[in-house]
């Protein structure tokens, strides 16, 4: 890009409770048919009351449950649009989560059932049953209403193989394994990694090879994964995992990453093939007071490990913690950005970034935090332009 | 003698999985998850019963994670952010050591429904070892690693002995922190010297059959140091164990051998694990057989309920079928 700081969000927006309720079959409230048209008007949408039509009525068909998820995915391109960033997508609109999404689109695979995360919060987890098969594109058509419906860079998020076998039972590799390998350890990592090679080759390149072919330029690789394990072993399997996903295709890809061991990632980055960017989360850990000195920066001292380990892509710079309802002031993001570049040198490497998808955050917050992302990236400009 | 148990944290059935979440949503009430968590915890206790385990647990449905209990309980603790729990898409609340830990009250006989447990097999309780505990606490307070792992074991000797006069017989420590090792580092001399110490000083005067479970890494790694640790049993997850490695030394000590994996939801061939347990037991007591017992690798609170209901079934079936031949070849 020509411009300095092209601004990102990394893929999720809540979706409105008009789309969750109506999509489902639930009656709507007054007050939230009144949501939409109040955001339909805001971001200037057009025919609103098209949507309104379909929001008020008792039963909705299968053809307007589709038109529902067309309805919310112009809305928040716009959303992002409005707020000013560079490169958009749909907010994620038309999936119901980034495991599950996929998970139901591919044979192969059986939910099983909800599985602790953490207190009382449980996650549905699926078992891969047989070879894992693609029967359909399950991006292409969100992608190309997102491209349609924009004229900016469009990026598409792809969550990715490694953080799909992570977050799966492996029933039928570790079966067909058993008779072959004695050892249950050695059984069990032959097993991890006939999945995940087979799901690359199976579904994620045929379908990264339809999105290509439809139009797609730029696909984000998310693993939140990656350093779940974080011995040699596994971070090698990780990093041959997106070379050989991204492999061959003429396209660019980035990673994103979040929650994670940046300790250990990156150690490994710069063995990521045709990665162009790294989008990475910083301030949920960083302090609120402005200042480029390291110690008003504490949330971003391990961008440092990037570029001592020879990381030399470009970075999406997180600069808006996406788990508070803090609002950044643009000078604060401006600071993030500044800082960032007195450990990078290159400012044409950042690119600004929320922490990760703003899916837990109100439309309201939301729209708040990415102004002033968009403002402090211009206010990081000027800064730069008056010390050149 | 072949014995078998479960060996931590089960998971939530489906029914208190609903509560819970409804709960999180303010849609129910404590009156109404109290309940759910009692049904479910007699739920999950009837099954190992049925299942025919040799000691039989509460289930831990209550516990957030193995620290939180006393996270909670303790004095000088704060409860901090989240963080992973070890190499598991799960996570914990990591406790903060704020200042010199103390223990107030019962916590572990508190948190257990053991008005619950049958009265005609034995209870079995399981808590945090000394050395994962400190592992996994961050520490603002004391000037070491090994200074909290002591002030933790002088509360655990408390628990313990709490746990023994309500009628627990069998105390499991969990230690996955000590074979968990994705670096390959080394544990020092010193360290192990440490972890000795501690656990003598947790396990001191005990009146129960106490076992050192280890889970998530590899058991040989550990070996031949943990077959001085002062306990009756050791915790192997033969799922992250060499076992060609653990074949290689004479154990004199009991051993708890985890053949079943809680983090995979395929439910394991019978007959080979009869194999495989047969082998293991005549590599590592070439003369004289200790207890040994069969057991899931670690918790099995990574499934869903009803697979892991199956898993126990396994579990008592193997240590069935081997008890059978020994009696009748041993």
């Amino acid at each position: 890009m020509d411009k300095l700081f092209p601004t990102q969000e990394i893929g999720s927006l809540a979706k409105p409770a008009w789309r969750v309720k109506a999509y489902r079959g639930e009656p709507l409230s007054e007050k939230e048919i009144a949501e939409a048209v109040k955001w339909g008007r805001r971001l200037g949408i057009e025919n609103i009351e098209e949507l309104v039509k379909i929001l008020t009525k008792r039963e909705r068909t299968a053809e307007e449950k589709k038109m529902l998820l067309r309805w919310s995915a112009r809305y928040a391109i716009r959303f992002f649009e409005a707020a000013g960033l560079d490169i958009v997508f749909d907010g994620e609109q038309w999936r119901s989560e980034m495991y599950e999404h996929v998970i139901r689109n591919v044979d192969g695979f059986k939910f099983l059932g909800y599985v602790k995360s953490f207190d009382y919060r449980y996650f549905n987890k699926a078992a891969c049953v047989s070879k894992p098969k693609y029967i359909k594109p399950f991006y292409v058509e969100e992608f190309i209403f997102t491209k349609e419906n924009t004229k900016r860079i469009v990026k598409v998020p792809f969550t990715g193989p490694y953080t799909l076998v992570d977050w799966t039972f492996n029933e039928y590799y570790e079966k067909k394994a058993g008779s072959q390998i004695r050892d249950f350890k050695q059984r069990k990592t032959s097993a991890r990694r006939e999945f995940l090679f087979d799901l690359i080759k199976e579904v994620v390149r045929p379908e990264i090879g339809k999105l290509i072919e439809a139009g797609a330029k730029w696909i984000q690789i998310d693993e939140p994964a990656a350093t779940t394990s974080p011995s040699a072993e596994e971070m090698q399997l990780f990093v041959e995992a997106f070379n050989e996903t991204v492999k061959g295709f003429n396209c660019t890809f980035s990673l994103h990453n979040c929650y994670s061991n940046y300790e250990v990632l990156a150690k490994y980055a710069s063995q990521l093939q045709n990665c162009s960017q790294l989008a990475l989360e910083f301030a949920n850990r960083d302090n609120r007071q402005t200042g480029l000195a390291d110690e008003a920066r504490t949330g971003y001292k391990e961008l440092k490990f990037f570029e001592d380990h020879g990381f030399r892509g470009n970075y999406g710079l997180g600069v808006i913690d996406v788990h508070t309802d803090f609002i950044e002031p643009p000078e604060l993001v401006r600071d993030r950005i500044l800082h960032a570049i007195k450990v990078i040198g290159d400012p044409s490497r950042i690119y600004v970034s929320t922490d990760c998808g703003l899916r837990t955050r109100t439309w309201e917050v939301s729209f708040a935090k990415l102004k002033n992302m968009v403002l402090g990236a211009e206010l990081a400009r000027k800064a730069l332009d008056k010390n050149r | 003698m072949i014995g078998c148990y479960v060996t931590g944290i089960l998971p939530r059935p489906k029914e208190l999985i609903e509560t819970t979440r409804a709960y999180e949503r303010k849609k129910a009430g404590e009156k109404l998850l109290e309940k759910a968590l009692r049904e479910a915890t007699a739920k999950v206790i009837k099954a190992q019963v049925s299942a025919g385990l040799s000691y039989v647990m509460d289930g831990m449905l209550k516990w957030q994670d193995l620290l939180r209990p006393f996270n909670e309980n303790l004095e000088g603790l704060k409860v901090g952010s989240l963080a992973r729990w070890f190499d598991n898409n799960t996570f914990y609340r990591k406790p903060v050591v704020l200042e010199a830990i103390r223990r107030t009250k019962n916590i572990a006989t508190e948190i257990t429904y053991t008005e619950l447990l049958p009265k005609n097999i034995p209870w079995k309780a399981v808590l945090p070892a000394p050395y994962t505990f400190a592992k996994l606490s961050e520490n603002k307070f004391y000037k070491s690693e090994g200074e909290l792992m002591f002030a933790y074991a002088e509360i655990l000797r408390e628990e313990i002995e709490s746990l023994a006069e309500k009628g627990f017989k069998y105390i499991q420590l969990s230690d996955p922190a000590l074979v968990w090792n994705p670096f390959k580092k080394p544990i020092s001399k010193d360290m192990f010297a440490y972890i000795q110490g501690a656990l003598k000083t947790a396990l001191k005067g005990v009146k129960a059959r106490t076992c050192l479970q280890t889970f998530f890494g590899d058991f040989s790694q550990i070996l031949p140091e943990a077959l001085e640790f002062p306990v009756n049993d050791l915790g192997i997850d033969l799922y992250e164990t060499s076992l060609e490695k653990l074949k290689g030394y004479d154990f004199d000590k009991g051993v708890a051998l985890g053949i079943v994996d809680a983090r995979s939801s395929l439910v394991e061939d019978e007959s080979e694990l009869v194999h495989v347990t047969r082998e293991i037991i005549e590599a590592i007591f070439p003369s004289k057989i200790s207890d040994v017992f069969i057991c899931p690798n670690c918790d099995l609170e990574f499934l869903p309920w009803e697979r892991a209901e199956e898993k126990l079934r396994v579990i008592s079936s193997v240590a069935k079928r081997l008890e059978k031949e020994w009696s009748i070849y041993g």
